[in-house]
């Protein structure tokens, strides 16, 4: 797969590049200081994926943002990942809100994992999403009075949880070691007990689960 | 306003000399000798006109005349005097005193002496002429428009050089300065002459008109005696005019009309004189105006000092030598006109420092015995009010200063945020990326690898740790992404759920104002998840008259401090330095509601 990269700090693009490369079929078609020239670059040559710092030059305020909007809208074709010192719920609702194909949204940290990271790219490649976890679990630690959530049992919580995020269901069996026909039943029996009106396509779901988790 | 200034001496040195350069001098007038003996040589010229009309061979009724000539030539005198004695600084006086003598000159066309004859008959047109001219230079005996200039140059033209004309070509055979003998040609000429007058004395009280309606237009106090000397000189010189045209064609009786004019003619300065004791009448109200002050010292002083003064524009600034300023009763900046702009300014002192300026319209500025008892009158209270002035422009610097301190403070935590980002926190990253490469590698042994993990997972809480340092300092998410999105992540972690209700057209607003409501609903929101026990909350943000309304509502047990005594103090502090206000309600069992109104201006 083909990757286009906006990042202003040379350090982590550096890093970015070279981790990407190392993943054997990623090939890393540009890397950009500025989110116009990313842009214009996916414009002409349609990457698979972009990877946009969500504060880039000139101002540092919502550069990236719009650029990452941008490709959304005009290149559905090309998945996007939003990188960020922080995430914000506000911002992964803006990002999701036609719909969570091929769309991620995680902090900066998590490049350090890897193999994680590399995950995440191909998986909204694919078509799916990606969900930073700390979005979710603010989600999950808010009180409720009557929570459905407490009618959850701990594997289903869990379960929730990385769906949240945007893992599909191999990926839910993998992460916590269990047959897919496992994390299947989970999943079912979550939206039965949540009350979510359930749905087949993986990323869809993640909408609906951070929409839930929201009200 | 200005920034106080080190040196109060400067500042008092700029008052004196501002002072100077915009205070009222009274010019030198009459003196009474002067006065006496103008009043003498009228009233002797009076009689000698008379005495001529009595003894002319060629007068019809002497008498009447002699008295109608006799009635306005000295009420033009008396006139005159008086304009002259009360209003030194107007050329109106000495008009009206020339109007008189050129009038009692006419006159000499009654002798029965030839040359004396002659002489009188050659200014008989004279007069029209001068009364268009003093009547359009009410009341500063100046000629201020170019139109009204234009016709009194034309009217004494036509006056005197067509009468000349006349004269020389003999209309009057009996008059020294004939040279020819062509009658019926001189008396084309005085039918011209007669009608040009007519007509451009209907042209005069046109503009007199149009000048009524320009002055009486905001004044309403001032109206009635503006209107009726208008009236009065309007009057005239329709008459004036009538009489002229009527001499030409016949009319109505015209001896009984010219009596009449005449009789108008002297009542148009007594028209005048109403205007003057009009104005004197206007100084009992400042008896009016001491009581008013004295039941309420603490009064704005404009509206009193306007009516006393009759001039609605009437603005009063106060001096502030802290400031090196002039400001107005709110201690609002408030410049002194300058000299061209149309204003009259009097500065008011106390012991030779100003106090206050009165700012006023220029046709009062003949009033000096009105301006002296204003002055008296409102002294004090104006030294109070001058005081109370000060007041409030030091509240309003402390405000200003507030404001300040908390802009620097705001943009020195988000120059900081900044450094975090794109130092520390940027520079951890990498050094996580690097050492999740190096884990991974697969040359690393086991244990290497673990230590490595450790010191990534290191890493990875010092940027946790940043990052709620890095949110403390200055809300990064609210500059790059503005309000809505700022508060749905202040919503996600409050615990209970929150409704935010965001008005759709909000938009990106100064920054310290959404900074200031940022911080209200986290405040806010915290005080709800600490103290509240409420299931749920509702954030409301509208924009409102030009400020932004933030409203917070829980239903939760209520009874909260709303004397601002804890956290909402700081909250209160920040709104109020941008103008706003800050209310809390929390009556006990029902929920909190906290409102906040922060201008957007």
């Amino acid at each position: 797969m083909r990757v286009a990269i906006a990042e202003d700090s040379v350090l982590l693009r550096e890093g970015l590049t070279r981790i990407l490369a190392e993943a054997g079929d990623v090939e890393v078609g540009a890397a950009y200081d500025n989110a116009d020239a990313l842009v214009q670059w996916v414009r002409t040559f349609t990457p698979d994926l972009a990877i946009v710092d969500i504060r880039l030059p000139p101002t540092h305020q919502d550069e990236g943002m719009r650029a990452a909007l941008h490709i959304r809208e005009h290149h559905p074709e090309v998945a996007v990942l939003v990188l960020s010192q922080y995430v914000e719920l506000g911002l992964a609702l803006q990002l999701l809100s036609e719909s969570a194909d091929r769309v991620g949204y995680l902090l900066k940290d998590r490049i350090g994992d890897v193999d994680e990271f590399v995950g995440a790219c191909r998986r909204v490649v694919a078509g799916g999403s990606a969900v930073d976890p700390q979005i979710v679990s603010t989600l999950l630690r808010r009180q409720r009075s009557h929570d459905p959530l407490g009618a959850l049992t701990p594997r289903e919580h869990e379960v929730l949880e990385l769906m949240a995020t945007g893992a599909s269901n191999q990926g839910i069996a993998d992460a916590l070691v269990i047959t897919l026909r496992a994390a299947e039943k989970y999943v079912s029996s979550i939206f039965t007990k949540l009350g979510i009106p359930s749905t087949r396509s993986e990323s869809r779901r993640v909408l609906a689960v951070l929409r839930y988790l929201r009200a | 306003m200005a920034r106080p200034r080190p040196g109060g001496g400067g500042a008092r040195r700029r008052v004196q000399t501002g002072a100077q350069a915009t205070a009222v001098t009274r010019p030198r007038g009459l003196t009474i000798a002067q006065a006496w003996l103008i009043l003498l040589v009228g009233l002797a010229a009076v009689a000698g006109s008379a005495l001529l009309a009595l003894t002319s061979d060629h007068m019809v009724r002497p008498r009447v005349q002699a008295l109608l000539s006799g009635w306005v030539t000295t009420m033009f005198l008396f006139s005159g005097l008086v304009a002259w004695w009360r209003r030194p600084a107007s050329r109106f006086g000495p008009l009206l005193l020339v109007a008189s003598a050129v009038w009692v000159l006419g006159t000499l066309q009654r002798s029965n002496q030839p040359v004396a004859y002659s002489v009188g008959h050659v200014i008989d047109m004279l007069p029209p002429a001068v009364f268009l001219h003093v009547f359009l230079a009410y009341p500063t005996g100046r000629l201020e428009r170019r139109s009204e200039r234009l016709l009194v140059v034309a009217c004494y033209g036509v006056a005197v050089g067509l009468q000349l004309l006349k004269v020389l070509l003999g209309v009057n055979p009996d008059n020294v300065f004939a040279l020819a003998e062509a009658q019926a040609a001189g008396n084309w000429v005085e039918r011209v002459q007669l009608v040009c007058v007519g007509a451009m004395l209907v042209a005069g009280a046109g503009l007199l008109l149009v000048r009524r309606r320009r002055e009486t237009r905001h004044d309403r106090r001032r109206r009635r005696p503006a209107a009726l000397l208008v009236d009065a000189f309007g009057l005239a010189l329709v008459m004036l005019a009538a009489l002229y045209v009527f001499g030409l064609f016949g009319g109505p009786p015209f001896e009984a009309f010219r009596h009449l004019t005449f009789v108008a003619l002297g009542l148009a300065p007594v028209a005048f004189l109403i205007g003057l004791l009009d104005a004197r009448l206007a100084r009992t109200d400042v008896g009016e105006f001491l009581i008013e002050l004295r039941t309420d010292p603490a009064r704005d002083l404009q509206p009193p000092l306007a009516k006393v003064m009759h001039d609605p524009s009437l603005q009063v600034a106060y001096w502030l030598p802290e400031y090196d300023g002039w400001a107005d009763k709110d201690g609002r900046p408030l410049p002194l006109p300058g000299s061209d702009s149309g204003r009259a300014v009097r500065i008011i002192r106390r012991d030779a420092s100003a106090v206050a300026a009165l700012v006023f319209d220029p046709s009062l500025e003949d009033e000096h015995e009105l301006l002296d008892a204003v002055e008296a009158a409102a002294g004090i209270a104006l030294e109070t009010a001058r005081l109370r002035a000060e007041l409030r422009a030091q509240v309003q610097e402390l405000q200003g200063s507030r404001a300040r301190v908390l802009e620097a403070g705001r943009r020195e935590r988000q120059r900081l945020e900044r450094d975090l980002h794109d130092g520390a926190q940027q520079r951890l990253v990498g050094l996580s990326l690097e050492l999740g490469v190096l884990g991974r590698a697969e040359q690393t042994d086991p244990e290497t690898r673990r230590r490595l993990a450790r010191l990534k997972k290191e890493v990875v809480m010092s940027l946790e740790e940043l990052r709620d340092v890095a949110r403390g300092l200055h809300p990064a998410v609210l500059t790059g992404h503005g309000l809505p999105v700022a508060l749905e992540s202040l919503a996600a972690r409050a615990s209970v759920p929150v409704a935010l209700d965001v008005e759709p057209s909000l938009g990106r607003l100064p920054e310290s104002v959404e900074v200031a409501a940022f911080y209200v609903v986290s405040e806010s929101l915290t005080n709800i998840d600490k103290h509240a026990r409420a299931r749920s909350a509702v954030v409301r943000l509208a924009l409102l008259d030009g400020a932004l309304v933030v409203e917070t509502v829980d239903d939760g047990d209520g009874g909260a401090d709303t004397e601002l005594g804890t956290g909402l103090r700081g909250l209160a502090d920040r709104v109020e330095a941008l103008g706003g206000r800050l209310q809390v309600w929390s009556p006990k069992g029902s929920g909190t509601r906290l409102r906040a109104e922060i201008p957007c201006g």
